[in-house]
């Protein structure tokens, strides 16, 4: 016990003393390797290479906070694209744990993967600062972190994620355009938050008022904090409805269906929206557009996981990858919304209808995935 | 005719119950992961164990005088945010920054005292708006989540002495310094700030009235014991630990974030873990260094998430449960009782 105690020690340290050189990626320059999958930000991405590693690989995914459908969703994309053809052979072991908001969890289980020997950690930050530590650790290690949704304001990592910023001024265009359709210039907004703190939260409210003050005005601004959930947004949304008594127009950040919901009960009219890419949304802008809800409807998939796992894979396989990776914004309006097609009456109303990518051989639907039980997932 | 030894478990037996539990469970732990008992697992583990840790023994005091306190996990959140604005700077101006952040989290939690002392509410009500009031602050110190603690010193204090001496510029391999070498920094800090704060407390007036309050407020009342003034201290020295896992929180990530469910989610835990190691909720038996313990177990269970192949979607309820088995060892004692008016002692 003791001798193996000592060893292990021992050999620590070695490790320390010998790797103390940084490792990790090489800066290199581009183009990349799928540049149709692997599409660079913007033309001042960087690209990273990593020494080519001998597959298959360990993979573990670190999620955050767990308990609404979309991570649910993203959860059982990540683990059916594990069982994926095109995918299943390069992965020897896959392993997801949730550790909660719960950042020096999130960090502990991210260095335990590395202490491990994973080769690839795909995580889904709960800050958007603090990693600097497991970083440090995971270059060291040779270890591909790989965060998306809510990446890390770093260069130093390879990310993944749908431009939120772009996303937030989408939403403020669609509806400064759709009431500059109706002949109004100015007027009274509301703007539902998402979760406080957090790095999608903050890109996305800021490309909203970015155009909303650049854009024709004075625009009068309500902000409610909805937190991406339902539950929470119908609420707030009823009690600003009561407070304000009308809006002009309404750019949610998600629980978009809660949003609408609070504003048929009120007998609020329909206006002008803009918000995630919920099922129910999707159902009530099909249902409602005739009324004047003119919506459009931008998503963050939870198919994110997948490409992320993708990447990290190509980069473990030595491809040279940008540093940050924009997935395409998988947009839809109110006139282009078609049943079966991208939103199903038949399904909740709470789950993503943007799964797939097919540029990336991503091809898993939500609804297929929903579908499945359990036990065929895993 | 009992000996010492014996006297001291039927005395602290949630205690000693909380360190079996743990030591099986991280022991266990140590054997499966493939790179168990070595320097860099303990350092990780030890890592992410200090803020809640922290956490756990501030709702300790509390605790101990029958009360709750719904504001540990928001002051800890606040400190946090204040620790990402000021330890930064010079080594003079880290050291007061990192003095501002721990006074201000003792402030804070006299501020509650205060309330609960002079405007004679209950504590668990005081401070569920205290609480508010902390993330509210929070978020004022810390809108959007960033700030830049010092990267050396990140480094130094979530890693080994050896680590620490080397990013100091000391000699890491000197010769007296090999026994300590490689026991990780946090938890030099964990256990430190208790033996030197907690238990020299334990042992003062202030502190032994505590526990004369959670057994019985009007007989230490009418024993002339300084009973607002150990409610005000008690709730300062919350304050003062949360203070210290925000503050580590804050170098370990070298970064501040008001997280709202983040102030939440330790607040909960922090109860479990006070019940884990041993204290009871009612007042009056038990100790923060239980807490710590309990608090150790509470990550230790999450650990084996990572080593072991669990339907990530079942991971909660397995932890719930696993919490609920651990939780109801210290009801065994029930099944033993004599006299059924013993249950109320």
């Amino acid at each position: 016990m003791t001798t193996k105690l000592k060893l292990t020690v021992a050999a620590a340290a070695m490790m320390l003393a010998s790797t103390a050189a940084w490792a990790g990626p090489e800066v290199v320059s581009g183009p990349g390797a799928d540049p149709g999958c692997f599409a660079p930000w913007d033309e001042s991405t960087t690209y990273f290479q990593w020494p080519a590693k001998e597959g298959p690989y360990r993979v573990a995914v670190v999620n955050g906070f767990v308990g609404n459908t979309w991570r649910i969703q993203m959860i059982k994309t990540a683990k059916a694209f594990s069982e994926d053809p095109a995918i299943k052979d390069k992965i020897k072991e896959f392993k997801v744990v949730s550790t909660g908001t719960d950042a020096p969890a999130q960090l502990g289980a991210i260095e335990d993967f590395i202490n491990q020997g994973y080769d690839a950690i795909v995580t889904i930050a709960v800050s958007p600062d603090g990693f600097d530590r497991v970083i440090r650790l995971a270059d060291r290690s040779n270890v591909v972190l790989v965060p998306f949704d809510n990446v890390l304001d770093t260069d130093k990592v390879m990310q993944i994620n749908e431009n939120q910023l772009e996303m937030g001024r989408m939403y403020g265009n669609w509806v400064v355009d759709q009431l500059a359709a109706q002949g109004k210039t100015s007027g009274k907004i509301l703007e539902v938050r998402g979760l406080a703190g957090n790095s999608v939260d903050r890109d996305r409210s800021i490309g909203i008022n970015e155009v909303l003050d650049a854009r024709d005005g004075p625009w009068e601004r309500v902000s409610v904090v909805g937190n991406w959930d339902d539950g929470t947004a119908q609420k707030v949304v009823a009690d600003a409805i009561a407070v304000h008594g009308h809006f002009d127009a309404i750019a949610a950040q998600g629980g978009t269906t809660g949003v609408v919901q609070a504003m048929l009960d009120s007998g609020h009219p329909m206006v002008p929206i803009a918000g995630e890419a919920e099922n129910g949304y999707r159902k009530l802008l099909a249902a409602h557009s005739g009324d004047g809800l003119k919506g459009i409807s931008i998503g963050q998939s939870p198919g994110l996981v997948a490409i992320a796992m993708k990447a990290a894979i190509s980069a473990l396989e030595g491809n040279v990858m940008p540093q940050l990776i924009a997935v395409p914004l998988p947009v839809a309006t109110y006139d282009q919304l078609e049943d079966g097609v991208n939103y199903w009456t038949d399904l909740p109303d709470n789950f993503f209808t943007v799964n797939e990518f097919p540029p990336c051989g991503v091809n898993i639907t939500g609804p297929a995935i929903m579908a499945q039980d359990e036990s065929d997932v895993n | 005719m009992k000996t010492w030894s014996a006297r001291w478990l039927t005395q602290n037996r949630g205690f000693a119950g909380a360190i079996l539990l743990f030591l099986a469970l991280y022991i266990t732990y140590n054997f499966m992961h493939p790179r168990g008992f070595s320097t860099a697992v303990l350092v990780q583990n030890s890592n992410e164990s200090v803020a809640i840790a922290f956490v756990a023994m501030a709702q300790t005091i509390p605790v101990l005088m029958g009360g709750l306190d719904l504001s540990v996990g928001a002051v800890m959140t606040l400190t946090s945010c204040i620790a990402s604005e000021l330890v930064n700077g010079s080594p003079a101006q880290m050291l007061l920054g990192m003095f501002l952040t721990l006074l201000s989290g003792a402030a804070f939690g006299a501020m509650n005292g205060v309330i609960v002392v002079y405007g004679r509410i209950q504590p668990i009500i005081a401070t569920l708006a205290t609480g508010a009031i902390a993330i509210g602050l929070a978020l004022l110190v810390r809108p959007k989540p960033g700030g830049d603690v010092d990267g050396d010193l990140n480094w130094a204090l979530t890693n080994t002495v050896w680590d620490f001496v080397d990013t100091y510029g000391g000699n890491p391999d000197a010769g007296w310094l090999a026994p300590f070498a490689n026991i990780p920094v946090p938890l030099i800090i964990l256990f430190g700030v208790p033996l030197l704060v907690w238990l020299p407390f334990r042992r003062s007036v202030t502190g032994r009235t505590i526990y004369a309050i959670g057994s019985a407020e009007g007989a230490a009342y009418m024993s002339g014991l300084p009973i607002n003034r150990a409610k005000i201290a008690a709730f300062t020295l919350a304050g003062f630990f949360a203070a210290c896992g925000g503050l580590y929180l804050a170098i370990q990530t070298s970064s501040g974030n008001a997280d709202t469910v983040q102030a939440g989610t330790y607040t909960l835990n922090s109860i479990a873990a006070v019940v884990l190691g041993g204290t009871a909720l009612m007042g009056g038996i038990g100790g923060a260094i239980g807490s710590l313990v309990g608090a150790l177990i509470l990550r230790v269970i999450s650990f084996y998430f990572r080593i072991l192949d669990i339907d990530p979607l079942l991971q909660p309820l397995i932890e719930g449960v696993v919490l609920l088995i651990a939780v109801s060892f210290g009801a065994f004692r029930t099944l033993r009782v004599k006299n059924r008016l013993e249950l109320f002692r």
